[in-house]
């Protein structure tokens, strides 16, 4: 289990390093293209980045997904929560747990689609416009990242009816500022309590 | 979700029947054999959906494959297909680059050399630190896409100095949960990237139609702050001298030159916004490591961690609400509402009025980014048929979404003040209101006067 909360948690960075990093080197190489050094110039021009803008976008859509799943296990999914939360505990834990499973059922359809899809561009030879790449492999991110989000909003609700907890994501809190403060303006305000509003 | 936040035992039980209802009522008609509009049933489904908490994204999910599995002959693998497509535009892309620039610009110290600037320079007017926060939310929403994350910037480092400096905890926390929300006006902006894909309108464009309202907004902002620090007598810091000022903007010259990069750069074409976005994150993160210093590099993949799981949550929504949209569209919904509104007579005025309180009651209860991808689609086709300019439209849908950040119970910035200032959300609300009817009158300039927003754009040649 932890493997594959290190794993998650490294697919997903790398993609987005990764991402910028093409984009970046594409615009650098673009206009370094135009500057007329003497054979630096038609080595860069030979080099052909058309593909970047392509690439970029698959390496989010991979992100997305995986992502999304990543999101589930620390609760940075929006809902709108105005009215649960001034429900009964007893009421409100059917709500949560309505939500929990209902994003359980909604992932696991839509990576049974996402899987027939892909099954079925496998059978053709359909393949990315800029990169070549089979297309089936580009989709193969819907079926697993989908079945991962499923298998997440069950963990999560396996938990909260153990532990009655709900993993939540603290928009007021930034990994960072407390240390760069703590020289700047001593305080003692700089540690944001748990905020509601945000939840799995 | 903290304990706090649950309701008390012995609270009514009536709305807990509420979501349950909404959700069954459109099946239970249809098997009783009456009639009830597609529209209807998408919408109370949507509705019953979204109040039971599940997240906004799954909700809308929810709502198109329900509909699609028991009531339409829209085959489902077209709509499937829109999931997988959804978010394979270059313009969506954008959003994750600009989170990331914000985080490495957030964690940078590029905020505390931008508020060192302001203070240097408006310091010793009324309002002091105040006022110098407005200056630096409107400096930080430059290079920053999102109203949080200017709050957070912005916020963790001059609230603590304020209430040091003699400041009501109130005043500060008013002026920085108001002024953070300049973050989604002054580009660049995420929300303004989530119009722009819902309806087709250029990026470029609404950036740069963003900064003339930006500036004012700033600016009224401003003046209620220096007004009513003006009444109560707060402190004032000491007049910088030129040379204190020169080397404040030496300092903050590295995060001031990425306005320069994004906009220039976008508005002359150099790059298109996501390259700009790209640029940004890539700049922001060598100014945080190499040139400031602030920031050390085992520091970074956790942040490059924490902007991919926000972009994903978002990039999420956003699949999901393309769906949605297609849905609505293949249903002809938005033309049906469209005609129908055009029926009623509803001039301009009147729509742009029932608009802004629609987008405003909304804003109780869901955040910005869903807001705008599931209501510009629908009141996109009206806007555009009664002659709204699309860019205008846009502009003004933002402003709103500012007013809907800052008040309570869905407001983004508030919460994230409350965390910051350690206030209750009840305390704040009241602490924010000089500013929050400052924003409402402005988002009537803004919805009723177009040149503001137009003004620049044509000319510069962007739009007819």
């Amino acid at each position: 289990m932890k493997i594959l909360d290190r794993l998650e948690e490294w697919l997903i960075t790398v993609l987005m390093a990764v991402a910028t990093l093409i984009i970046f080197v594409a615009v650098v190489h673009r206009y370094a293209a135009g500057v007329a050094i003497p054979g630096v110039q038609d080595a860069l021009l030979k080099i052909d980045l058309s593909w970047a803008q392509e690439l970029c976008i698959y390496l989010f859509v991979w992100m997305a997904k995986f992502g999304a799943a990543y999101g589930v296990r620390t609760g940075i999914h929006v809902g709108v929560d105005v009215l649960v939360n001034r429900l009964r505990p007893s009421d409100r834990r059917f709500y949560v747990l309505f939500g929990l499973l209902a994003g359980a059922v909604f992932t696991g359809i839509v990576g049974t689609l996402g899987a027939t899809f892909t099954w079925d561009v496998a059978h053709t030879s359909s393949v990315s416009p800029d990169l070549e790449i089979p297309k089936w492999i580009v989709y193969l991110c819907i079926p697993l990242g989908s079945y991962l989000m499923c298998f997440r909003f069950l963990q999560v609700a396996w938990a909260f009816v153990r532990t009655g907890d709900l993993p939540h994501h603290d928009v007021g809190h930034v990994e960072g500022i407390d240390d760069v403060d703590a020289a700047d303006a001593a305080s003692p305000a700089l540690h944001p309590a748990a905020v509601p509003g945000t939840r799995a | 979700m903290s304990a706090a936040a649950v309701g008390s035992p012995d609270a009514p039980r009536w709305p807990a029947l509420v979501p349950a209802l909404l959700v069954v009522a459109p099946f239970a008609l249809r098997l009783a054999g009456v009639t009830v509009p597609n529209t209807a049933i998408i919408f109370t489904l949507l509705i019953g959906l979204m109040l039971t908490g599940m997240p906004v994204s799954i909700s809308l999910g929810l709502t198109v494959l329900t509909y699609l599995f028991t009531m339409t002959t829209v085959p489902i693998e077209s709509v499937a297909l829109k999931l997988f497509t959804g978010i394979e535009k270059f313009e969506i892309m954008a959003i994750p680059f600009f989170i990331l620039a914000g985080n490495f610009l957030t964690h940078g110290g590029v905020a505390r050399r931008m508020i060192r600037f302001a203070s240097s320079m408006v310091g010793h007017w009324y309002g002091g630190l105040g006022l110098s926060g407005v200056l630096a939310c409107a400096l930080f929403a430059a290079v920053s896409g999102s109203s949080p994350a200017t709050v957070v910037a912005i916020g963790s480092i001059i609230l603590p100095a304020m209430v040091k400096q003699g400041f009501p905890a109130r005043f500060g926390a008013g002026v920085i949960t108001t002024s953070g929300a300049l973050g989604i006006l002054i580009p660049p902006s995420i929300v303004m990237v989530m119009y722009a894909v819902a309806t087709n309108t250029s990026v470029g464009q609404l950036f740069i139609a963003g900064i003339v309202p930006g500036i004012a907004l700033a600016t009224m902002l401003g003046l209620t702050t220096w007004w009513l620090a003006r009444k109560h007598g707060y402190p004032r810091q000491p007049r910088a001298t030129g040379a204190q000022r020169l080397r404040a903007f030496r300092e903050s010259a590295w995060g001031l030159l990425l306005i320069v990069v994004v906009i220039g750069g976008i508005y002359t074409g150099i790059f298109t916004p996501t390259e700009a976005a790209a640029m940004s994150a890539v700049y922001a993160f060598l100014v945080a490591v190499f040139v400031y210093r602030d920031m050390p590099l085992s520091r970074v993949p956790k942040i490059l961690l924490d902007s991919a799981a926000m972009s994903a949550m978002l990039l999420y929504i956003i699949t999901n609400a393309v769906m949605f949209s297609y849905l609505m569209t293949s249903e002809n919904i938005p033309q049906s509402m469209a005609a129908w509104m055009l029926d009623q007579g509803l001039g301009v005025i009147a729509f742009l009025l029932v608009v802004n309180v629609l987008l405003l009651l909304a804003g109780n209860v869901m955040e910005a980014s869903s807001i705008v991808l599931i209501f510009a689609p629908i009141l996109f086709p009206v806007a555009v048929k009664l002659g709204i300019d699309p860019v205008h439209f846009g502009i003004m849908m933002v402003v709103n979404m500012e007013v809907g950040m800052c008040h309570p119970p869905v407001g983004l910035n508030l919460y994230v003040a409350s965390g910051v200032t350690k206030m209750g959300i009840t305390e704040l609300t009241i602490a924010v209101w000089p500013w929050l009817l400052t924003m409402l009158v402005f988002l009537v300039i803004v919805t009723y006067w177009p040149p503001l927003t137009l003004w620049l754009p044509r000319i510069l040649g962007m739009t007819s």
